[in-house]
């Protein structure tokens, strides 16, 4: 009563404590690379300066990629939520979560078997040329369609997964209103289900955009020059770290764009749920050709995102024997990699939930952390990773330590907020009042974390700890830019194998790097398709 | 007396909000203290600052020592008072024993145990000990909750709002075991509530609030009987205002005299319970305009000269709607305020 009556204050004695300074510590960690570009571009004059008709044809692809990516995510996850939340077809609990799998891979891995599965020389032309004489195959892989293509079947999930969760907040209530008014169940969906669901629709494509704009080993891969391909060429090959951070400028831009439309969109979400009366939809089920065909659309999401090109890997990784000594030691230093950086972030991402629990600040600059491209976040490490290598002598174990530390720092800086969510939501279960409970029991603020706060979440903490291990596992650009001389990850061994045209070599670590993210991402989408809005 | 607790002038804003405005209060050492008043006025809130769940703006909070003044504030672990929240606040990760142990840690795995296990008797609960709080009921977990808060043997223990959340046929039998364990842990308590009923039942002494104000404290009779301002008596039921002039220590209300000992002569508000007004053979006329049925009692409401009064009566005496009856005045129900 009186507490519904007052503003709930925060459980806080006189004073900043140590917890909340610590969120504090973590969000600045996440901001510093970003502070570093800013300075670097207004700093550095770049002697070798990229040409600005370059720089302008990388913003006009980069806005080409993003507009047709975005329109594609938008419609294919959208109808496939739609699809499984309101219909009965075959398979629908499987692809419910299924759907989600082609977050496994790493767009680059859809770009090699693609690339490769299409080519010129590829079984299907060679094939199409020997039955026709001719192969009038329309498109090219290795271009700009071709690109927005292969990045529209490895993000769509992020489309898919929040949409879902949109469409089944939705109460019956109101569509069953909707058709009591004489709307068919077209209009419904177009009058009532989507402009509720809309702002969730936004946050998924705007996540989606963030992983389109980040990526680099995919557009690399085809030949499509983004602006982050330009920010790694501007540092590798004109070796102007100046004008690698004003492109970073401009991609940190999109990204605060993006950020904010999936903030508001986030914020939205919740006028689906806080119907009074809320109850849960009962899908109808679909009759003869309709059922099949949702399956079939359902299916050809998966494979194309998924199962085709990841298969024609395997199949070309098969004829060759691998380079095991190479593959085994990047496996090694990539597990390590993900593993510490999952533990560094988690805890980074802990300290944010716990210690500013209603900080919007606090987890707003977290947030363009995540918004950022890898490329950009390396580069506003690299002043500081220069002078490590500059100065410590190269070759040092202190150098190689330090410079690890560094790329830790940019997985923590990029990922943080992703941490966030799912340790946030596991902390919903402790009520304010658990908390001042535990304080007025004689537990310190501390002891009350570690007695109250981590056991509940702790399921919460390992989902955030398996999400930002795949994530790192799939990293490439900044671990690219940012690691020791000769320290491969997979997805390094991957792309510098894919960069030799050497695709069957490509294919081993690329594998790996799927089958061991499918594990974790099918246990995910699992948990996520079990849980329900209420509980 | 020894006392458990001082405030003294303490001051909470939220903004430019005043919540608390300028509390001062003794608890006495192992009495029950019921801090009644309306919803928002800002009674959890002076809960919240005596526990030290929260800084305040001024004013003091003092045991044997100070714990919050205006320099210094000892975080709620050091002060040694125990707080019953209102949803209760169970551990969801905890069985029952794991949760009254909670605040017992300096103690050994033994020694922890056996309190915990006492405590749970106190409260009826002992064979729940290994079952975790999603599978009890309301009135158990509320029971815990206290257990919870007297395991650590504070000197004080705040409840606020401890019944609220209960079906009303569970109230009666909680809120007597609640009496029970802490009359048994001899601690002093101060409940925060907003049914009148509740605290007067309760009480060892009474503090009425309102708008961040202490109005009144003392007895449950006293209060009742000798409110200090209608606002005052209204938080503890129904009242009648009526203006009176008073005279020579006598105050008039025209169908009876009441006793306003040191009030100067001039004008004055009575305060007339419902049930001061009772049938009698030869009283002051009154015509009956409303007749409400509410069990053993009824809600009759009379008109008395240019005055619309509200009565309670048992069922059985009450006189119907449209006659005329004779009433008088029992002054034991009756009070003299300032006007």
């Amino acid at each position: 009563m009186t507490n519904l009556a007052v503003p709930r204050p925060h459980v806080r004695p006189a004073g900043p404590s140590a917890l909340r300074i610590g969120a504090w510590l973590a969000a600045g960690l996440a901001i510093l690379p970003l502070l570093a570009i800013v300075w670097l571009a207004l700093t550095r004059p770049s002697a070798t300066a990229m040409p600005l008709s370059l720089i302008l044809q990388y913003g006009l692809t980069t806005a080409a990629l993003g507009g047709l990516t975005a329109v594609a995510v938008t419609v294919l996850g959208t109808s496939a939520a739609w699809l499984v939340v309101m219909y009965r077809f075959p398979g629908r609990s499987l692809f419910s979560w299924a759907l989600a799998l082609p977050l496994a891979a790493p767009a680059f891995a859809l770009a090699y078997g693609y690339a490769d599965l299409l080519d010129v020389a590829g079984p299907i032309r060679t094939a199409l040329r020997a039955s026709f004489g001719s192969d009038f195959w329309p498109m090219e892989i290795r271009s700009l369609p071709g690109a927005a293509f292969i990045l529209s079947m490895a993000f769509y999930p992020y489309v898919y997964l929040t949409a879902r969760s949109a469409f089944i907040s939705q109460s019956v209530c109101a569509l069953e209103a909707s058709r009591t008014l004489g709307s068919t169940p077209w209009e419904t969906l177009t009058r009532v289900a989507l402009p509720l669901a809309r702002p969730a629709i936004i946050a998924g494509t705007a996540l989606a955009l963030m992983e389109v704009f980040a990526d680099y080993g995919a557009v690399s891969f085809l030949g499509v020059q983004t602006l982050t391909t330009g920010v790694v060429r501007a540092w590798s090959v004109y070796g102007a770290p100046g004008s690698a951070a004003r492109l970073s400028l401009l991609l940190l831009a999109v990204a605060a764009v993006l950020l904010w439309l999936e903030r508001s969109g986030r914020q939205g979400q919740s006028f689906g749920a806080n119907s009074a009366r809320w109850r849960p939809l009962e899908p109808q089920p679909l009759q003869g050709w309709a059922s099949w065909g949702a399956s079939l659309f359902c299916l050809s999401l998966i494979s194309f995102g998924l199962l085709i090109p990841a298969g024609w890997l395997a199949y070309r990784g098969l004829s060759a024997a691998p380079e095991a000594d190479r593959l085994i030691q990047a496996a090694m230093t990539s597990f390590s990699l993900a593993g510490i950086g999952a533990l560094v972030t988690v805890a980074l991402a802990s300290l944010i939930a716990f210690g500013a629990p209603h900080s919007h600040r606090i987890k707003g600059l977290a947030s363009l952390g995540y918004a950022t491209p890898g490329a950009v976040m390396a580069v506003g490490l690299l002043a500081p990773a220069s002078l490590i290598w500059h100065g410590a002598g190269s070759g040092g174990s202190q150098t190689v330590a330090l410079a690890l530390g560094l790329l830790i720092l940019a997985y923590a800086a990029r990922l943080m907020a992703s941490a966030l969510g799912p340790i946030e939501a596991g902390l919903t279960r402790v009520t304010p009042s658990m908390d001042r409970a535990s304080r007025t029991l004689g537990e310190t603020e501390t002891g009350t974390l570690r007695r109250v706060h981590v056991p509940i979440a702790k399921g919460a903490l390992w989902t955030a700890t398996l999400l930002i291990f795949v994530d790192v596992l799939k990293e490439l650009p900044a671990t690219l830019i940012l690691r020791p001389f000769n320290f491969d990850t997979l997805a390094v061994l991957a792309d510098r194998y894919a960069s030799d045209e050497r695709l069957a070599q490509a294919a081993w670590p690329t594998l790996l790097i799927v089958l061991t993210a499918s594990l974790p991402i099918i246990i995910l989408s699992r948990k996520i398709m079990q849980s329900r809005p209420g509980e | 007396m020894t006392t458990a607790l001082t405030l003294d002038g303490v001051r909470k804003l939220y903004g430019a909000k005043v919540a608390v405005d300028g509390v001062s209060l003794t608890l006495e050492a192992g009495k029950i203290t019921c801090l009644l008043g309306p919803s928002g006025c800002g009674k959890s809130t002076l809960l919240r600052l005596i526990a030290g769940l929260e800084p305040l703006d001024g004013g003091s909070v003092a045991t044997d020592k100070i714990l919050s003044g205006p320099t210094f504030h000892a975080p709620p672990e050091q002060r040694d008072i125990g707080f019953v929240f209102q949803d209760y606040a169970l551990f969801p990760h905890m069985s029952v024993e794991d949760n009254v142990a909670f605040g017992l840690k300096r103690l050994s795995p033994a020694e922890r145990q056996k309190r915990a296990l006492l405590q749970l008797q106190r409260v009826h609960l002992a064979d729940r000990a290994k079952a975790f709080s999603q599978a009890l009921s309301g009135g158990e977990q509320q029971r815990i909750a206290l257990a919870r808060a007297l395991a650590r043997e504070p000197a004080l223990v705040l409840l606020d709002e401890p019944f609220s959340g209960l079906d009303a046929h569970l109230k009666a039998g909680v809120r007597d075991a609640t009496l029970e364990a802490l009359r048994q842990a001899g601690t002093a308590a101060l409940i925060v509530t907003h049914d009148a009923e509740e605290a007067l039942i309760m009480a060892d002494h009474l503090a009425l609030m309102d708008k961040g104000q202490i109005l009144q404290t003392g007895t449950p009779q006293d209060c009742y009987r000798h409110p200090v301002s209608l606002a005052a008596s209204r938080l503890l039921g129904p009242a009648n205002p009526i203006a009176v002039v008073v005279a020579g220590g006598k105050a008039d209300t025209g169908f009876g005299s009441l006793d306003a000992p040191g009030f100067a002569d001039g004008p004055a508000m009575a305060i007339v319970r419902p049930e001061a007004l009772t049938l009698t053979a030869d009283g002051t006329p009154a015509l009956v305009l409303a007749n409400r049925f509410a069990g053993a009692d009824s809600w009759i409401t009379l008109r008395i000269g240019g005055l619309e009064l509200e009565a309670r009566m048992a069922t059985r005496l009450s006189p119907v709607v449209g006659s005329q009856v004779l009433v008088c005045l029992d002054p034991s129900a009756c009070s003299v305020t300032r006007a």
